[in-house]
Parts: C-alpha cells; sequence; structure tokens
C-alpha cells in the first residue's frame, strides 16, 4: 500500500528525516544525479551509519564512493559512476567491490530508470529498447539474477520484447531550489532521473535551498516535480547540494571534487576525507562553517550563481467566479435571488435538519 | 595562401569529428571531446542541429565545453526540459537521434565497445565509468561517431556494453536494430577508421599528419583492414582551433596538460588562500 503523507507541515532537520525514515536494509535511490545531487541528506544518512542499503545509482560523480566508504551499501544497481584515474589507481568502489563489500549490478541508464518509472506507475515491468539483450548489460546477472531482464511477447505483434521489473524503493533523497512546508518540491534544470525515482519510491525526503510560501508553488505548479502527498520530510538546507550545482543558486566546486579524488585514490585518504567533511562535521551548517574556516569565503563565493531568470509564465484567465460583483450568474443571466427562487421552485428541495 | 597552423592531438580530432554533423542532424552528445565537436559543428557548418543530452536537456547551446552532461553551461537557454525517459522512449527510440557521438574505451573489430570493465566481470583489472546511455545510442541512432583518447582496440572486447555489429555481416540487423544504423566512424589521435558496409569489419581510412598506417597497425591487435588508398587528413583549419580554444580550451590542453594547469588553483583553494 502505497502511503499518502498529509501533515501540514513536514519541515524538519535532516538528522529528523533520516532518524524517521531511513532504516538499515532500505532500498534507495538518489533523486537527481550530476546536477543538485542531495549530499547534504546523503551526508546525513552516512553520519547516521545506516547500513545494507540497496542503492539505484543512475549516473554519479562522487556521491556513491560517499555511500561506500560510509559502509551504507549492500548491493548496487548502477548505470555510470564517474572516475578520474586510470588503471593504476583502484577507485573506491574497485576497492569496495574486490573486498566483496557489495553486490553490483550494471544497468545502461535507461533500463535503470525504467524500472523506476514502471514502479512509479504501478506496472509489474515495463518493456525497454530490446537490442539490450545484444550486450552483456543484459547478459552477465550479479546481484538481481534471475530478476534482471526479462521477455514478453507482445500479444499484438507476436514479437519478443525486453522488460524489466517495475521497482520501488524504499526512499527516495531530493534536493531543489524549494518546496513548501507540505513538501510540493519544485526543481529546474536538468531533470534527468527525479520525477520517476520519486514518484517510485515509498517515501521522499526533500531538502531544499529555501522553503517557500503556498502561494508560490500555486502560481508555478509547471515546477513542482514532486507532489507535497508523496513527500514525507521537508528539509531546509542551503548549499546543500554543494559540490554539485543548482540553477539560481550556485555552479559546481570543481576544486573540492578534486580534493575528493586526490584523497580518495588512497585508503587513509579516503577516510580522512570523510572524518573531515561527513563524521566531523553535525550538519550541513557546520560542513559549511568548516569550508569557510579551510578555504575562505572567497571560493564559496565565487560559486554564487548570477541571475538568468526565466519569463514568468501567465496563468491569468478571467477570473470569473460563479457570481459576479453584482451578484449575477454569467451562465444563468439573472441574481442569485432569483436563482434561489428558482431552486425553491424547481430545485426538487428536500427537508433536512441542520447540525 | 598556404600557412600553417599549430594543433593538438585533441584539437584535429575535434575539427574532423565535428564534420560529421550535418545540418539539420539531432544529435546526442557525452561530455569531453564528442561535445567539443558538436558546438564546434554548430559555431560552423550546422547552425540549425539540434544538441541534446540524456539529462533531458534538449537544443543546448553550451557557451564553454560542459564538465559533465547536464551542468549550467548546458543549462543556459535550450528550447525543451524533459527528462532521461524523455529522451531515451520518445527521441532515440523513435528513432529521431541522427548522430551519436561517444568517446571509446575498448572497442573490437566489429565496432562493439566496452565501457564497463577490462578484464574478468568479477576479478576486473580496472572498473570503466559504466554503460551509461551508450547501449542505447549506439544500437538506435542513425549513426554513432566514436571519438577514443586513451582507448584500446582488442580482439574480444572483455565486457559488451554498447553493440557494434555484433558478430558482423549482418549480425547487427538479424538481431533487430534499425537497418543502416551503427558505428560509423572512430577517430583515435592518428587517424580514422570506417566500417565496411557488408561485413562491419573496422579499417583504416585515414591518418592524420605526421603519422603513418604502419604505426597505426602495431596498436591493433589483429591484421587492420587498410583502404586501398588511404586518406591524408587535413590538419584543422586556424578558424577551427580558434573556435575550439575560445569555447574548450581544457579539450585543446589534452588531460594531462588540463590536469596540470588547474593544478594551481586547486592548491591555491586548498591552502587556505581565500580565507
Amino acid at each position: 500500500m502505497l502511503e499518502k503523507y498529509m501533515e501540514k507541515d513536514k519541515r524538519m532537520t535532516a538528522r529528523e528525516a533520516v532518524e524517521r525514515f531511513v532504516s538499515d536494509g532500505d532500498s534507495l535511490v538518489i533523486a537527481n544525479c550530476l546536477y543538485s545531487t542531495p549530499y547534504a541528506l546523503l551526508h546525513e544518512i552516512i553520519r547516521q551509519g545506516k547500513k545494507n542499503l540497496t542503492v539505484f545509482q543512475q549516473g554519479g560523480i562522487d556521491e556513491l564512493d560517499q555511500l561506500i566508504l560510509g559502509g551504507c551499501v549492500k548491493t548496487l544497481a548502477m548505470a555510470y559512476n564517474f572516475r578520474v584515474a586510470g588503471e593504476r589507481i583502484q577507485t573506491v568502489l574497485e576497492r569496495a567491490l574486490r573486498r566483496g563489500e557489495l553486490e553490483i549490478e550494471d544497468y545502461s541508464n535507461y533500463t535503470l530508470l525504467t524500472m523506476l518509472q514502471a514502479g512509479a506507475m504501478g506496472y509489474p515491468f515495463l518493456p525497454v529498447m530490446s537490442g539490450i539483450r545484444e550486450t552483456d548489460v543484459y547478459r552477465v546477472e550479479r546481484a538481481f539474477k534471475g530478476q534482471k531482464f526479462g521477455e514478453v511477447t507482445c500479444p499484438f505483434t507476436g514479437e519478443k520484447v525486453v522488460v524489466v521489473k517495475g521497482r520501488n524503493p524504499d526512499v527516495a533523497v531530493l534536493h531543489v531550489q524549494r518546496a513548501d512546508k507540505f513538501g510540493n518540491a519544485q526543481l529546474w534544470g536538468a531533470m534527468i532521473n527525479s520525477k520517476w525515482a520519486c514518484l517510485a519510491s515509498h517515501r521522499v525526503i526533500v531538502s531544499c535551498e529555501q522553503v517557500v510560501d503556498e502561494e508560490t508553488i500555486l502560481r508555478s505548479p509547471h515546477l513542482t516535480v514532486v507532489p507535497g502527498f508523496r513527500v514525507c520530510a521537508v528539509v531546509e538546507e542551503p548549499w546543500g547540494a554543494h559540490p554539485s550545482e543548482l540553477l539560481g543558486f550556485y555552479d559546481y566546486d570543481m576544486a573540492f571534487r578534486s580534493l575528493f579524488f586526490m584523497q580518495t585514490m588512497s585508503e587513509e585518504g579516503a577516510r580522512a576525507w570523510m572524518e573531515e567533511w561527513v563524521y566531523g562535521v553535525a550538519d550541513r551548517r557546520e560542513y559549511l562553517q568548516h569550508y569557510v574556516e579551510r578555504f575562505g569565503l572567497r571560493f564559496l563565493q565565487e560559486l554564487r550563481a548570477k541571475p538568468y531568470t526565466s519569463i514568468p509564465a501567465d496563468y491569468g484567465a478571467t477570473g470569473r467566479g460563479a457570481w459576479d460583483e453584482n451578484e449575477v450568474s454569467f451562465n444563468f443571466q439573472m441574481t442569485r435571488a432569483e436563482f434561489l427562487r428558482a431552486l425553491e421552485e424547481k430545485g426538487g428541495f428536500v427537508d433536512g435538519v441542520d447540525g | 595562401m598556404a600557412s600553417t597552423v599549430k594543433y593538438t592531438e585533441s584539437e584535429i580530432i575535434v575539427a574532423h569529428a565535428a564534420k560529421e554533423i550535418k545540418d539539420g542532424d539531432i544529435v546526442v552528445i557525452g561530455q569531453g571531446i564528442p561535445m567539443a565537436a558538436g558546438v564546434l559543428a554548430k559555431a560552423t557548418h550546422a547552425p540549425n542541429c539540434v544538441i541534446l543530452t540524456e539529462a533531458g536537456l534538449v537544443d543546448i547551446r553550451p557557451f564553454r565545453n560542459p564538465l559533465h552532461i547536464a551542468d549550467p553551461t548546458c543549462t543556459r537557454g535550450y528550447t525543451y526540459s524533459c527528462d532521461m525517459i524523455d529522451v531515451f522512449a520518445t527521441i532515440v527510440n523513435r528513432g529521431l537521434v541522427d548522430v551519436t557521438f561517444l568517446g571509446v574505451g575498448q572497442m573490437d573489430r566489429y565496432g562493439n565497445m566496452n565501457s564497463t570493465v577490462f578484464g574478468d566481470y568479477d576479478d576486473f583489472r580496472m572498473r570503466m565509468m559504466g554503460a551509461g546511455g551508450a547501449p542505447e545510442f549506439f544500437g538506435y541512432a542513425r549513426k554513432a561517431v566514436l571519438t577514443m583518447r586513451g582507448g584500446k582496440f582488442v580482439e574480444r572486447v572483455d565486457y559488451v556494453s554498447s553493440p557494434g555489429y555484433l558478430e558482423g555481416y549482418g549480425a547487427r540487423e538479424r538481431a533487430g536494430f534499425p537497418p543502416g544504423s551503427g558505428p560509423k566512424v572512430v577517430y583515435s589521435s592518428r587517424g580514422v577508421f570506417r566500417f565496411d558496409e557488408e561485413s562491419g569489419e573496422i579499417y583504416l581510412y585515414g591518418v592524420f599528419p605526421g603519422h603513418t598506417v604502419e604505426e597505426i597497425r602495431k596498436e591493433v591487435p589483429w591484421d587492420l583492414r587498410v583502404a586501398d588508398e588511404v586518406v591524408e587528413l587535413p590538419p584543422p583549419t586556424r578558424e577551427e582551433v580558434e573556435l575550439i580554444r575560445e569555447f574548450a580550451p581544457e579539450i585543446s590542453a589534452g588531460r594531462r596538460l588540463q590536469l596540470e594547469l588547474s593544478i594551481p588553483r586547486i592548491m591555491e583553494i586548498i591552502s587556505g588562500k581565500g580565507r
């Protein structure tokens, strides 16, 4: 049963959100990648030592490495994960795989996300482009053995169609520009997997740069990527996607990421990085304080976005209600008093007792 | 008037690869050299091509070479904001992609490509970035244009991430891929390879200035077929080189020099100079 989240005010801290809504053994999807990666929430998951997660990783840069270093990941369904170094350097993922710490299943971007699309729609499976069957993405199975790909015969054409299983992760974590306290979350820029990752999942934790009033959402519903009734927590977290980028707020922090990749080439360096940037800070605020203390405010300020605003969409209409300012109905061409008389005469009234 | 032009290995690849895009093409592009080629094409002979990335960004106009396919240089003015499902299902699957531009990790003689793992799948030598969007782009675009810097030709790929001509001789079409689709050309830093239409086997089509057929043959572990008349490809024009350096100096520099040149700023930051 899919739960609805109808609390009027879901604002809480990242710590509270992760404590309440992420459990050991959960499946987790990072509901945007490359762009607006929810680092603040992921770091909180690591700090709380969540274990044995099954992670759906669409395409990441360093966030997956961090979850692995935190010992959070048991199973990994993955399409793409960035690496900088050549063959001589062991990446975090490689070291973890060699030690047998996690199981992996390789997908393509489309086949991975179609599992979530099917899950979001409540379907047991969905077709993918059948050519995948000619690749080892199809042939080699590990973590999802026997459940990776299937084949059905189209009842209309007889064609054999490759399908993937619909999947519903326990938790999606998402960072957006703005949300209201009910959880209506608005994201713009590269949408990648966010919609399907959120709608597929049982619980959606949203962090945002700003909690905005309902009016802002009501006037720009086209920007809402996940509706509030599917969201269980709203965390206001400025710079919550740093070092990735968020349009209207900040660019990616290339130097900071370089530091990560340089340090994580060794196990000791990786541990030191995690100690400094994840375990050594209590929350995102302390992370930012530490950034400023360590590198200086200037480097953070250099990332700040300059405005490039969208043209407002005019949601205007005549705005005509049932009764105009003279209490006349446009449709019936009569006054409210005349209407009530017509209702009395011809409306088939039933006598009732008020309250 | 003949005049000389100085260029780097990456620049000549970008300049030639850009010519694979025709005006009005719909083009799917990955990060790095491929994106530089796309942007160069749009700035020169193909102003009406539509460049898109699997991040759901369609008709982008990057003002510098993006770091990745969803970065803020891709999102400053684009005409259609959709998502990854929309790109694959409603654009790629519908046969609308004319050209896909991808980098190569490992490739065999029939253009089958590996971007997942070197060596045994479980006891690997190295894990690459993964299949990403490549299997479907490779499978369903009208033509795939490949750039190879640091990649390798091998007798057998260790893992087929993306389908080329499979075992050759029509195997690709029998497997149900769109007729005529598939890898068409590979640009390495030494020369250009194309694929025989009947067998699907790769052959050396042309060499870049300063390189020889023999040198290229040595880098291919099978008896590489060579065109009857190997084309000597011209260097990039001065205009092309200047355009590339204008929006993609990192690409001009190549990976190693780019890293070397980036270090001072990284060291400046790490040392806390901004405090």
